[in-house]
């Protein structure tokens, strides 16, 4: 089945140049002109990757953000315009995977998507029928869930990937572009305030103080990394 | 210096005197009318003839008189020269009481007996000035009574430094408001110019891939988009340029004085060429009179409120009236749109507002109508907007009429 991808935008310009291009990738396109439109078909049509612009009438990117992330974990992409680097952050923090500033190639369009395509196939559930322990935080590769102390708990794709990252590299420092690299692709390298952005949100939502993490710790000038637990 | 109550040592008629001024401190009014209101109940318990009050200039940096009361004896010519303003100056300098007495003579005029009090006002370690009490031919200050002015003076300082504050707290708030509108629009500014400028980079980036054939329509398809969304981009700038001109009263604007009916007739004809594929639907009722109009940025205004019909109320008729008395000349457009909201009426000349629900999907900067109010203005006329929610949206232009006197001095042009 191909991959689909909902576009949300009130410019319906817009939205016909961001489909013409995908379309030529091999993905589906499904359309949406605000953000209440977008939290239903979400819910109706399951699509595998989200464009959000932020200013839309109704309701705006963000509150759709909001609304999307309280029940779903498909990723996001946030369109925003330039200069307002506020609203880049804001979109992270509230559980974005990535942002594609406007005005954009139609080049970058795709190697952002692409790479976000590529980060959430690889957060699927894995075959591989393990769970990874780490103190009070549970991995279950198989089904893609994540636990900490026996409570669920939401990642987006982007999130639960960095994790694995951690976790298959356990004990060792990670700097971040390697982090970058591993996670979200060689074009994000030098991106590190999104990884900072992410880091945080990580440890907000598994750290049980989130000032003294055990799970995420930083090294500083170095990197970071996932301490091994047994001595 | 000994530490003395001064609470102490009054009088209850003084103490209930400072009661009365500490609560005129407490409740100000305006910093003038709570200085009188002070002076009015000091003035029982503690003699004086004249008090003046000098405040530190910050620029200058040097003391400038705030308030003065001739009193008692000194209300004379002579006694309007001895405000003590040396006294003043020491007080303020030494950051201590000054007293200067003159020797009781009886040959020489009471008013030329001067005694003075200055007294440093100081809040919080800042000396913001000093007060001065005046007596003519005595007596002598006591150390009571010394104990009291430098009460009201206390009083006085507060009153002062109070009045610093609430004119500091205004001018920060009027700042900030500045900033705010500034920051609102160039915020405003550079989401109208992204907007095209997006489809621009995005359909032009689109064509130059290079993995990628594009049919021939889809060619055109896009290079229509971006010619458009490049004529749009021009359009703005000119608005904007238009905008900032009006505002800063800088457009030239050149008027000519025409029979109505021209003036009608050819605005009618240009909104017809313009907009042909619309139902335009014209009514005139003139009389012969003459206005005073740049018919150019008149036809500009009209331009605008048809093309906000087009937008705004799609598939509606359009009506346009031309209505002249020996008064006044009136141009309305009136459509059959989803009308305005009242509560925005007023708003919609300001600099890019936006009525929030309407204008969802519908592309605007929010310049138009404010253009147009700057345009009418410039003719002495004004602009105004009536709507019915769910019958239509009617914009009513009225300019003044040339009278025959008008006419005449300008030369019958």
């Amino acid at each position: 089945m191909a991959t689909r991808i909902l576009v949300v935008d009130d410019e319906p310009r817009f939205i016909r140049l961001v489909e013409a291009n995908l379309v030529t990738q091999g993905y589906e396109v499904t359309k949406a002109d605000n953000g209440q439109k977008a939290v239903d078909l979400i819910v109706s049509d399951r699509p595998d990757l989200v464009l959000l612009d932020v200013m839309m009438p109704v309701l705006d990117g963000f509150e759709a953000l909001k609304r999307i992330r309280a029940f779903s974990t498909v990723p996001i992409i946030m369109l925003t315009a330039k200069g307002e680097e506020i609203h880049r952050v804001r979109g992270l923090e509230l559980g974005a995977d990535d942002y594609i500033v406007k005005p954009f190639s139609a080049n970058e369009l795709l190697a952002r998507v692409n790479a976000v395509i590529r980060r959430a196939e690889f957060s699927k559930p894995q075959p591989e029928q393990s769970v990874f322990q780490h103190g009070n935080l549970q991995i279950d590769l198989a089904r893609a869930k994540v636990e900490v102390d026996g409570e669920p708990v939401l990642l987006s794709s982007t999130e639960y990937r960095l994790l694995l990252q951690f976790a298959r590299q356990m004990g060792e420092v990670l700097t971040a572009e390697e982090l970058l690299t591993g996670v979200w692709g060689p074009e994000y390298r030098e991106d590190k305030e999104i990884l900072w952005v992410c880091i945080s949100r990580l440890r907000q939502k598994l750290e049980s103080d989130p000032k003294e993490p055990e799970h995420i710790l930083t090294r500083p000038g170095r990197g970071y990394m996932m301490p091994s637990l047994e001595k | 210096m000994p530490q003395r109550s001064i609470t102490g040592s009054l009088r209850p008629q003084e103490l209930e005197a400072i009661y009365a001024i500490s609560k005129v401190v407490a409740e100000p009014i305006s910093t003038e009318s709570a200085l009188v209101e002070i002076i009015k109940l000091a003035r029982p318990v503690f003699i004086f003839d004249n008090v003046a009050l000098y405040v530190l200039n910050k620029q200058s940096e040097e003391l400038e008189p705030a308030f003065a009361r001739a009193i008692g004896r000194g209300r004379s010519s002579a006694a309007d020269l001895a405000w003590g303003e040396a006294a003043a100056n020491q007080a303020f300098t030494s950051g201590r009481n000054y007293i200067r007495e003159a020797e009781i003579s009886p040959y020489t005029d009471r008013l030329d007996q001067r005694f003075y009090l200055g007294l440093p006002m100081i809040v919080g370690g800042e000396t913001l000035g000093a007060l001065v009490f005046i007596r003519f031919g005595g007596p002598t200050y006591t150390e009571d009574q010394i104990n009291l002015a430098e009460f009201i003076a206390t009083h006085v300082s507060q009153l002062l430094a109070h009045q610093a504050l609430v004119d500091r707290v205004a001018n920060l708030e009027a700042e900030r408001r500045l900033t705010k509108m500034q920051d609102d629009f160039i915020a405003a500014i550079s989401h109208e110019l992204n907007t095209p400028l997006g489809f621009i980079k995005g359909y032009t980036t689109t064509l130059l891939r290079e993995d990628t054939e594009w049919d021939e329509q889809t060619r055109r398809d896009f290079l229509n988009i971006i010619d458009d969304e490049t004529d749009r981009l021009s359009e703005l700038i000119e608005s904007l340029l238009d905008s900032s001109r009006l505002q800063s009263g800088s457009m030239r604007m050149n008027f000519e004085t025409l029979p109505v009916a021209e003036v009608a007739e050819t605005l009618l004809e240009r909104v017809r060429t313009r907009y042909e594929n619309m139902d335009i639907r014209a009514k005139t009722e003139l009389t012969d009179v003459k206005v005073s109009v740049d018919k150019q940025r008149l036809a500009q205004v009209l331009d605008n409120l048809i093309s906000n019909a087009a937008k705004y109320a799609p598939r509606s008729p359009v009506f346009v009236g031309f209505y002249a008395s020996q008064q006044k000349f009136i141009i309305a457009v009136r459509d059959k749109g989803p009308g305005i909201p009242e509560e925005y009426l007023e708003q919609i000349f300001n600099r890019f507002y936006r009525v929030p629900q309407r204008s969802a999907g519908v592309r605007g900067s929010g310049l138009g109508l404010f253009i147009c109010d700057q345009i009418i203005k410039a003719h002495q006329g004004k602009i105004v907007a009536e709507s019915t929610l769910g019958e239509g949206a009617t914009f009513q232009i009225t300019l003044p009429v040339i009278t025959e006197q008008q006419a005449a001095s300008n030369g019958g042009t």
